[in-house]
């Protein structure tokens, strides 16, 4: 057997059953090669979302994207509903991507626009704010994940899922959200949406306790909510466990999540035995 | 023939030894044995000194020292012996003085012994590693005598049971006790300690311990202590008297412990007249002899000093939760000072001025007076009534002294900047009422608060002060400036405040009578020609007004009233009844206020010049009101109703509390900034810690407003958590 001559071949026989698995799906998500892929696998000792940093973080490998097909995109998608000043001059605010093209990329990419993997896009293209994108982020965005056409972007929601299985990039991610999803020139996010956020992110990362947050938040606080708190609250979430047995009272906690602690400990939600 | 030898002359030694005859030492020895016995026996007059310390010197010099010393202690030791026999005869009371004058037979005889045998002493006892000749007595007395076995235990239990004795009452024999102590002493200080003072010790505890039970059942503490001290003086004079001197401080101890430390806690406490009670009682005595008989013991002081303290906070509680004292609050402040007279009397007459004692009345203080969060407005009230006309009379010393006492009331607050608040709207109505019963003394309070909180604290109070003055020049200016134009209208007294200086009173405007609104036109006119760009508001709910009212029988009085007061009754002149509603129209003044004014006109005995129908005590909206023709009054002058500063009701309490709160923010977020602009990183409990000292002049920061402050200046992008350790904070530039 010449290895040289059929190297796909030589490796594929010469990998596992479980690996052989793994590099289907690799290539599947990725749409690379089944030697980058099994090189990705190789360098990430197996581990599939390890696999995929390194696929997407290598810059050569980054898929070149055709920069005529990412304009057609844009312009399919772009805000038409126009209060043009001027003839054929180029109004700035509307040279954005709108609700309604929002509501037209989610079809066309069969996905609910309310599907959190939406929110990873946005975080991808580092967009301002929520419903809408301007071209700058949407052609860079793409530009980065090596996206040029529908069918490129489709494929690549899964692997964007799945990005929200990993702690960093979780975190950066429910970080990205406050400023998103807060209204422009505001500093802090309104109740309502903010509730909507956690309830959305923390589907993803099982928090028991948002529930009761949000609960809390309506009871006590009716207000909105500052950047730090949003923050510090999935510091909470994470390192703090359900029968607060190690929430240390002096830890500089947002006063907003102190009270909380004195909500869930009064309504006798959680019984803290106190060391 | 032999030559002749040429012979030097030579001296030589006997070539043969002149030996001391063995028997020559053997007499020789004879004689100083004789001599030793007739020393004992007071024959001493008949002997040669000088022939005797020639016997013994020779004896030693032809090496006869060691018979000599053997024979010496042989000798005395026997006459000892002889000594003891005749001290253990002795019966009962002689026992003592016989011993007493044989020791002083016995240093006698030493003495001369000693002289005879000074040779030996000083050649052959040194170089044979002897006991001096002297030192050798006294341990051959303590030997024989002393620690005989009958004479050891009878010696011990004599002394001791006139000891006894003494302390129960009788007269003893005490030059004869020293005199044996004394030659206890020169046996040895382990002698007297071991022969004596330990058993002394022992036996006086017991002593003690035993009376001590006894009295405690049946004195109260003050006797009980009065017993004790006269228990310890007699040791101490006991001591002095017999006993050696470093006696004193063991046999001391031993009173102390057993008469006091044992029985601290059940003095302190005792019902009816422990500490509590001579400190409510104001027992100088008794408390001065428990605190210089306490602080003779270990935890002595600190046992009274808790007791003090416990006491004091207690009844401070008390004090300041007495919804009957809350009433009156000069009332309650005069008693907080009276206790704090009383406390500091008691400290300087009884407990030596002892700062520890000091401390804990300050801390008490401190820690009752904040427990009432009105404090702080009461003793502003204090120092208002005092202001008004309490002082007068009093003279100049008298009043530094009185409002030197409040300013340590006011260190004990934690809450200064409420006080503060309060202090500038009572002095506001002070000022503005003209009730301030001395200028100097007000200025002297501002100074005192200067010096205490700084500069910030008073400059708006001084503004005050400021714009009253200058009123008075206003007005001369206005009216120098008035051409005859005033003849009989109403003449104006205009006090001009700056907004800042003086506690914001909100004002709804009412509606001035003609009359005195063309004069107060005019003196705007005047003031705004002299001060452009500024805004003048009239402050109807203030101000007073002098109106002269002629009644029914033409009866003249000048009646004293409120700028609300005037605008009513001048509608009066054009109209003989009115209605409540009709009032409230044509003056506008706000309900509630006019409510007030019209029951003070119409309601009040001696000052109703008004009448109203019906005739009841509340105002209600269908009323009618008309002049009263019938009123009369002995006065000429008749004052109705001025506002004095009066407790505030609880909404007003509320806002002034809430405006306190407001402005603590910004004073806690400048703190906060400050900390931080000087350390850049710092984690949130030093932040507190630091906030908290730095505000603590001022008053108490809430640890939660803190951690509330800190967010909002994260928010405001003055300082980030560190990325690394969530609970450190950094300071953004």
């Amino acid at each position: 057997m010449n290895c040289l001559r059929y190297p796909a071949t030589c490796f594929i026989h010469k990998l596992g059953r479980g690996h052989r698995d793994k590099v289907q799906q690799f290539m599947a998500i990725t749409g690379s090669s089944e030697k980058a892929a099994v090189q990705a696998l190789k360098a990430s000792d197996w581990h599939l979302e390890g696999a995929f940093d390194i696929f997407y973080s290598q810059p050569h490998i980054r898929t070149v994207t055709d920069s005529r097909h990412l304009e057609e995109l844009y312009n399919r998608y772009k805000g038409k509903m126009l209060v043009v000043k001027n003839e054929g001059s180029q109004d700035p605010y509307v040279d954005m991507i709108l609700v309604d093209g929002i509501t037209l990329l989610c079809n066309d990419l069969q996905v609910d626009p309310q599907d959190i993997v939406m929110l990873v896009v946005s975080w991808h293209m580092k967009a301002a704010t929520m419903c809408e994108f301007s071209r700058q982020e949407f052609i860079g965005g793409l530009q980065y994940l090596g996206i040029d056409t529908i069918e490129k972007f489709r494929d690549k929601l899964s692997y964007m899922r799945s990005e929200l299985k990993d702690e960093q990039k979780f975190r950066e991610i429910y970080n990205f959200a406050f400023g998103w999803a807060k209204e422009k020139g505001q500093k802090s996010l309104a109740l309502d949406t903010a509730i909507g956020m956690w309830q959305l992110l923390f589907a993803e990362r099982h928090w028991p306790l948002v529930d009761h947050w949000c609960q809390f938040l309506q009871v006590r606080h009716n207000k909105a909510i500052s950047r730090d708190t949003w923050s510090q609250l999935l510091e909470f979430a994470k390192t703090v466990d359900l029968q607060l047995s190690n929430y240390d009272e002096e830890g500089a906690w947002p006063y907003l999540i102190d009270e909380f602690v004195e909500y869930l400990t009064e309504n006798g939600i959680v019984q803290r035995h106190q060391n | 023939m032999s030559a002749q030898k040429k012979r030097t002359f030579k001296i030589e030694a006997f070539k043969h030894r002149v030996e001391l005859d063995p028997k020559y030492a053997e007499r020789t020895w004879k004689v100083l044995e004789h001599a030793i016995h007739e020393i004992y026996n007071h024959n001493a007059s008949g002997l040669s000194f000088e022939e005797l310390y020639r016997n013994a010197y020779n004896m030693v010099l032809h090496k006869y020292g060691e018979k000599l010393y053997s024979g010496l202690v042989t000798t005395m030791s026997g006459h000892l012996k002889e000594i003891a026999k005749s001290i253990e005869d002795s019966q009962g009371g002689l026992f003592l003085e016989e011993l007493d004058r044989k020791w002083g037979d016995h240093n006698k005889a030493l003495q001369m012994i000693r002289d005879i045998l000074m040779y030996m002493d000083r050649t052959f006892v040194p170089g044979n590693h002897k006991t001096p000749v002297h030192e050798l007595g006294l341990n051959l007395w303590r030997d024989n005598i002393i620690r005989s076995g009958k004479i050891q235990t009878r010696l011990l239990d004599t002394l001791l049971d006139l000891i006894h004795r003494e302390r129960t009452g009788e007269v003893i024999n005490r030059s004869l006790m020293r005199n044996i102590t004394k030659m206890l002493m020169d046996l040895g200080s382990s002698v007297y300690q071991e022969d004596f003072e330990k058993p002394f010790l022992e036996v006086s505890a017991s002593f003690y311990s035993g009376e001590s039970q006894q009295l405690i059942e049946c004195c109260d503490c003050g006797e009980y202590l009065r017993k004790a001290e006269r228990r310890l003086t007699e040791e101490t004079e006991r001591v002095s008297h017999y006993l050696d001197v470093k006696s004193e401080v063991k046999i001391t101890s031993v009173v102390e412990g057993e008469m006091i430390a044992n029985h601290m806690q059940r003095l302190v406490h005792m019902e009816n007249s422990g500490l509590v009670n001579m400190l409510v009682d104001d027992r100088y005595e008794d408390l001065s002899r428990m605190y210089n008989l306490f602080r003779r013991v270990p935890d002595g002081l600190s046992t009274v000093r808790d007791v003090m303290t416990s006491h004091l906070r207690e009844t401070g509680k008390q004090l300041v939760s007495d919804p009957e004292r809350l009433k009156d609050p000069v009332d309650f402040v005069q008693h907080l000072l009276d206790e704090k007279d009383k406390y500091d009397k008691i400290i300087s007459k009884a407990f030596n001025n002892d700062k520890s004692f000091q401390n804990a009345l300050n801390s008490s203080f401190e820690y009752f007076i904040n427990l009432n969060n009105r404090s702080p407005e009461f003793i502003s009230l204090y120092v208002d009534d005092k202001l008004r006309k309490g002082l007068k009379g009093v003279s100049e010393e008298d009043v530094e002294v009185v409002l030197d006492k409040v300013m340590m009331l006011f260190r004990y607050l934690q809450e200064k900047d409420v006080f503060e608040k309060y202090y500038k709207q009572h002095l506001a109505k002070r000022l503005l009422s003209g009730k301030t019963a001395s200028d100097d003394a007000e200025r002297s309070m501002i100074v005192k608060l200067k010096t205490e909180c700084g500069y910030q604290f008073t400059s708006k109070l001084e503004g005050m002060f400021t714009d009253m003055k200058t009123s008075v020049d206003t007005m001369q200016g206005f009216y120098a400036n008035q051409y005859s134009e005033t003849g009989d209208g109403p003449t104006l007294a205009v006090q001009v405040l700056t907004t800042g200086s003086w506690p914001t009173q909100p004002s709804a405007p009412c509606n001035l009578p003609a009359e005195i609104l063309g004069i107060c036109d005019k003196f705007r006119t005047y003031y705004l020609g002299t001060h452009t760009g500024r805004r003048l508001t009239w402050q109807t709910n203030m101000g007073t007004a002098d109106i002269k009212a002629t009644f029914g029988k033409g009866q003249k009085h000048e009646l004293n009233v409120s700028t609300y007061q005037m605008c009513i009754l001048m509608l009066f002149n054009s109209a003989d009844q009115l209605t409540y509603r009709e009032i409230e129209q044509a003056t506008e003044i706000p309900a509630p206020d006019l409510k007030r004014c019209l029951q003070s006109l119409a309601c009040v005995k001696g000052k109703n010049v008004l009448r109203k129908e019906p005739m009841s005590k509340d105002i209600a909206e269908d009323d009618a009101f008309y002049f009263n023709d019938k009123f009369t009054s002995k006065f000429i002058k008749v004052k109705i109703g001025t506002v004095a500063a009066q407790k505030e009701s609880e909404p007003e309490k509320q806002e002034t509390r809430q405006r306190v709160e407001e402005d603590r923010k910004p004073q806690i977020e400048a703190a906060i900034v400050r900390i931080m602009k000087s350390r850049r990183v710092l984690d949130h409990n030093t932040i507190v810690t630091e906030v908290t000292s730095q505000l603590q002049s001022r008053f108490l920061p809430n640890p939660v407003v803190i951690k509330k402050r800190i967010e909002s200046l994260i928010e405001r992008e003055f300082l980030e958590r560190d990325k690394n350790d969530r609970k450190l904070y950094r300071y953004l530039a």
